[in-house]
């Protein structure tokens, strides 16, 4: 069983690689075919100038041997220098940036998965009552409404008319509840939503059946028994989710003044700079990859009728 | 073997799901600066000689001073009133005095003796020989060159390479340590060069400047050098002191090419059978060709081109702010930016930076004014969305912001802590010359008389914007500068109709272009719809994002595109330079050989009244032609927290950070 395992996670790790490197193929020659390049300067400068910066950035090379330094200086790790930020090579800015967001991040999905869940779980356990209607009803709000507008209507109330919490910035625990309360809200709505549908599918099968019968208390049952049935479509939306939220919120960055991952995917795709753009890319299809993995693991762990390798 | 895994699966997942927790709550709590301020997006390096714009100006100028300091004219000592007391004046700062020779030619700077870096070791003329040259290094590639090349004697060809046979040069040899360094760390060469061997000289005929001095280049790096290099004498004592060059020596005949000419490998060997070594670099020899020298350690010396009477506030420009020699080359760039290992000289060192975030500012005890600088610490916080920054002013977080949200102004401007007033910066349109009926100077007066500007300025910016009939803003002394016509929709009819386009009929459709923004997609509603009521034509809007605006504008494939220019020093000249015949920044194609000449005059007048009129003959020239169509002059948009003082509204929208003081 181990083998098989290691072998599914080696198998997996060599697709991943591959997919990186479509991925990385792609972002290089799309990034050069838009208009405009990095050394559109807002002032334009003489051309002896402009030949000197785009030599600084070894960018008057030949397109192949441009594509292979940067290739292969991608597979040792080194993202490069980048063009906006010049004092620090991707790799700095990206990993300060992923701690900012991974910080948010996990906060959200804790906070998304401890509201999500039980909420699920009460709305399938009182199905049709008044209970599992405004449950429902919550949850398609929080699917609903933009985070923007969340983000604002949050600063209203709990910065300016109740003034609990700053209204933006980074360095205090303080400054992370906003952000992450607006950041869990959908999530937490589409887990609630996913949890009962599955709740709802599972409680209708037979081994609910037996252990009603058993006499089982009815808490116990949805527990113990449902809820792990119940899961599965929520593992599997939590790991391409779990990459996103990670990787930063361009919309609540912005609002809160956040130093996270999200704005680089926009700011440098915006300002041309090509190689914190190729970085932010990269770093998302990691962990795109990573998640997907875990996963399918996860799969087998919470529903025995899968094997790996079948 | 179920239940022997599961177990590892669960510790792999929750270590890794605690670690990311624990990394969350040590984000800790910082203690706020002394004042906070929103500094727009993150700055692109502290490096004087990488940057431009005005975010990096501010934290530059707070850690760094250069030769002379631009500060409101009321903190002169012994200032007596006259005039505006906030009027911006380059004053003495790693300089004490000068000394400027009677052809206005040279200018000798007296370097402080108390001047120091924040390692303790004093700042001296070798510092600035040392960071201009950096500055001017091809490598270092600064967008803000022009600001010596355009002056200072043997600059231009300094950073172009331009090098022919008698020429005394440096050679540069591959091997450098830190390849990507923005300056040399390789083996330096000196010699004399004796011949060029030419690569085939480009077909010229028929290409703009632009091109042509593009395919100049080309040629010129294609081309081989044979030169004689000579001995030299290195002083190994003085580490930082220029090498002894011996140029009377019967040198050593060696061939020279860069990169491109080596894969040619035109011509073949020569003749003498002289291998072609390859080089990085072969430039100028810098202390024989650059009017930049150190007499001695405490006076420095620069000789320029022309007499040019903006060139203290140039030296108050933060790109020509010293380095400190040996931190850069022991840590070469960027790790020598690193607040570790950032050596400084100005009234601020660096604590910490974080990317996106902030820049956190610290009282730096070795400047040599330290007993003037009221504030211990100051965050600049990377902020780009005005809706936060305003947010944060008002919550208290911040204390100074320059850019609230345009639909808050009206309100704002009532507050007792707004600063605003005209900045040096023009809001204009380009109009490309080289597309009928824009040629024609009759169609561009008609649309800049049919402009109510006075809308715009009230209905659309609201800040406090003036309505432009110049292209220099007003405020700086003793300049007048020439109209263009008024509004005056009678009279653009006319003119419309003189050049054919009688009510606008056969007009054909122009189209506007401008860069995403809320503003300029307002402002071109507003000139597309003035333009339609008041001479019956119609135009289309062209909205693209930035840097395809830019392309655009550049490569002139526009008809209407709006433009705008913030002054970097008080005078003229930085904007009328502008469109100076295929001028980089002209991009409209319109050229004046009148122009050309009223603007060359006066860098090249030394009395002062005599040359603001050369200045000012050149813009009537411009605005007679109209290549362009001034819409408005900028506001500055500062709210400032009351409890601070020493903030002063001024034409640059400069704000130096050590002159801020908390109230008592």
């Amino acid at each position: 069983m181990l083998r098989t395992l290691t072998w599914f996670v080696v198998q997996r790790v060599l697709w991943s690689c591959a997919t990186l490197w479509l991925v990385f193929t792609a972002t290089f020659f799309l990034m050069r075919l838009v208009p405009g390049g990095p050394f559109q300067l807002d002032r334009n400068v003489s051309p002896e100038i402009r030949r000197n910066l785009i030599a600084r950035f070894r960018m008057d090379l030949p397109l192949p041997q441009q594509y292979w330094e940067h290739l292969f200086r991608t597979a040792r790790g080194d993202l490069g220098p980048s063009f906006t930020i010049a004092d620090y090579s991707v790799n700095e800015i990206l990993g300060q940036g992923f701690v900012v967001s991974s910080a948010l991040g996990v906060f959200a999905l804790l906070g998304a998965l401890g509201l999500g869940v039980p909420a699920g779980v009460l709305s399938a356990a009182y199905r049709g009552r008044s209970v599992d209607r405004w449950v429902m009803l919550l949850a398609t709000l929080g699917i609903a409404v933009p985070n923007f507008v969340l983000a604002s209507l949050c600063i209203l109330v709990f910065v300016f008319v109740v003034p609990v919490f700053p209204a933006g910035g980074w360095g205090t625990w303080r400054q992370l509840v906003l952000p992450s309360a607006c950041l869990a809200a959908p999530f937490a709505a589409y887990i609630a939503r996913l949890t009962r549908t599955g709740m709802l599918e599972v409680l209708g099968q037979d081994y609910i059946r037996l252990a009603r019968a058993k006499g089982l208390r009815s808490s116990a049952i949805l527990v113990r028994h449902a809820l792990r049935g119940a899961m599965l479509p929520v593992v599997s939306y939590l790991g391409p989710t779990t990459a996103g939220i990670l990787t930063g919120s361009l919309v609540l960055e912005k609002v809160f003044a956040l130093p996270g991952m999200g704005s680089h995917f926009v700011d440098a795709a915006l300002q041309r700079d090509f190689t914190l753009a190729m970085g932010a890319v990269l770093v998302y299809t990691l962990l795109l990859s990573v998640m997907m993995l875990i996963v399918d693991i996860s799969y087998v762990l919470l529903d025995p009728r899968v094997k790996i390798g079948e | 073997m179920y239940l022997t895994r599961r177990p590892w699966f669960l510790l792999v997942t929750s270590i890794g799901f605690l670690g990311l927790f624990w990394s969350a709550l040590r984000v800790g709590t910082l203690a706020p600066a002394e004042f906070s301020f929103a500094n727009g997006a993150d700055i692109k390096s502290i490096d004087p000689a990488i940057v431009t714009g005005h975010p990096e100006g501010r934290i530059i100028n707070a850690v760094f001073e250069g030769l002379y300091r631009n500060l409101p004219a009321h903190t002169l000592p012994g200032y007596q009133p006259d005039g505006d007391p906030n009027r911006m004046v380059p004053q003495p700062a790693m300089a004490e005095r000068y000394d400027r020779s009677a052809d206005g030619l040279t200018y000798t700077f007296h370097i402080r003796p108390s001047a120091r870096w924040s390692d303790g070791s004093r700042v001296t003329a070798h510092d600035f020989v040392w960071s201009w040259k950096r500055f001017l290094h091809p490598d270092t590639a600064n967008q803000y060159v022009y600001q010596l090349t355009s002056y200072v004697s043997g600059a231009k060809a300094f950073n172009t390479s331009q090098v022919g046979p008698g020429d005394r040069v440096e050679v540069e040899l591959p091997d450098r340590l830190r390849p990507y360094d923005p300056f040399p760390t390789g083996t330096m060469l000196y010699g004399v060069v004796r011949r060029r061997i030419e690569a085939p000289r480009p077909a010229m005929e028929g290409l703009r400047r632009a091109e042509q001095d593009e395919k100049l280049a080309e040629w010129h790096r294609r081309c081989k050098f044979e030169v004689d290099i000579v001995p030299v004498v290195r002083n190994d004592d003085e580490p930082h002191s220029t090498p002894q060059i011996d140029w009377a020596a019967a040198g050593e005949r060696r061939v020279f090419a860069k990169q491109d000419a080596l894969a040619d490998d035109m011509g073949g060997p020569l003749e003498g059978h002289h291998p072609t070594e390859e080089c990085l670099h072969i430039l100028p020899h810098f202390d024989s060709s650059v009017g930049i020298r150190a007499i001695d350690a405490n006076t420095f010396e620069v000789r320029l081109d022309h007499p040019t009477a903006y060139f203290l506030e140039l030296c108050g420009f933060y790109v020509l702010y010293p380095v400190h020699r040996p931190s850069v080359e022991r840590f070469g760039y960027p790790a020598w930016t690193r607040p570790e290992h950032l050596v400084t000289n100005g009234p601020y060192s660096i604590a910490f930076r974080r990317i996106r975030d902030r820049i956190r500012l610290q009282k730096s005890p070795t400047y040599w004014n330290a007993k003037e600088v009221a504030l211990n610490t100051i965050d600049a916080l990377a902020l780009s969305s005005q809706t936060t920054m305003l947010n944060m002013y008002l919550n208290g977080q911040l204390d100074w912001i320059d850019d609230p949200p345009q639909t808050a102004i009206p309100d704002l401007r009532q507050r007792s802590d707004w600063h605003g007033g005209v900045r040096l910066g023009t809001y204009f349109f380009r109009l490309n010359v080289n597309k009928p009926p824009l040629d024609n100077v009759q169609v561009r007066r008609a649309l800049n008389q049919a402009l109510n500007k006075q809308q715009i300025c009230e209905s659309v910016t609201r800040a406090g914007e003036v309505a432009a009939r110049s292209l220099v803003p007003p405020g700086l002394s003793d300049y007048q500068a020439p109209l263009c016509d008024d509004y005056d929709v009678a009279a653009a009819q006319q003119l419309l109709a003189d050049a054919g386009y009688a009510g606008g009929r056969g007009f054909p459709r122009l189209e506007i272009l401008y860069n995403t923004s809320e503003s300029h997609r307002t402002i071109a509603e507003v000139v597309q719809q003035q333009w339609n009521q008041n001479l019956g034509i119609h135009v289309d809007l062209r909205n693209r994002e930035w840097k395809v605006y830019l392309d655009d504008t550049q490569s002139q494939k526009y008809e209407i595109s709006r433009a705008a220019w913030i002054g970097d020093y008080p005078d003229p000249n930085t904007f009328l330079d502008m469109f100076v015949t295929q001028g980089p920044n002209n991009m409209t194609g319109w050229g004046n050989l009148r122009y050309d000449e009223a603007l060359a005059g006066s860098q090249q007048e030394l009395d002062p009244q005599r040359r603001l009129e050369l200045l000012a003959e050149a813009e009537r020239i411009l605005m007679a032609e109209l290549p362009i169509l001034p819409i408005y002059f900028y506001a500055s948009k500062n709210l400032v927290r009351a409890d601070f003082s020493g903030f002063s509204e001024n034409l640059l929208d400069v704000h130096p950070l050590h002159l801020l003081r908390r109230r008592r």
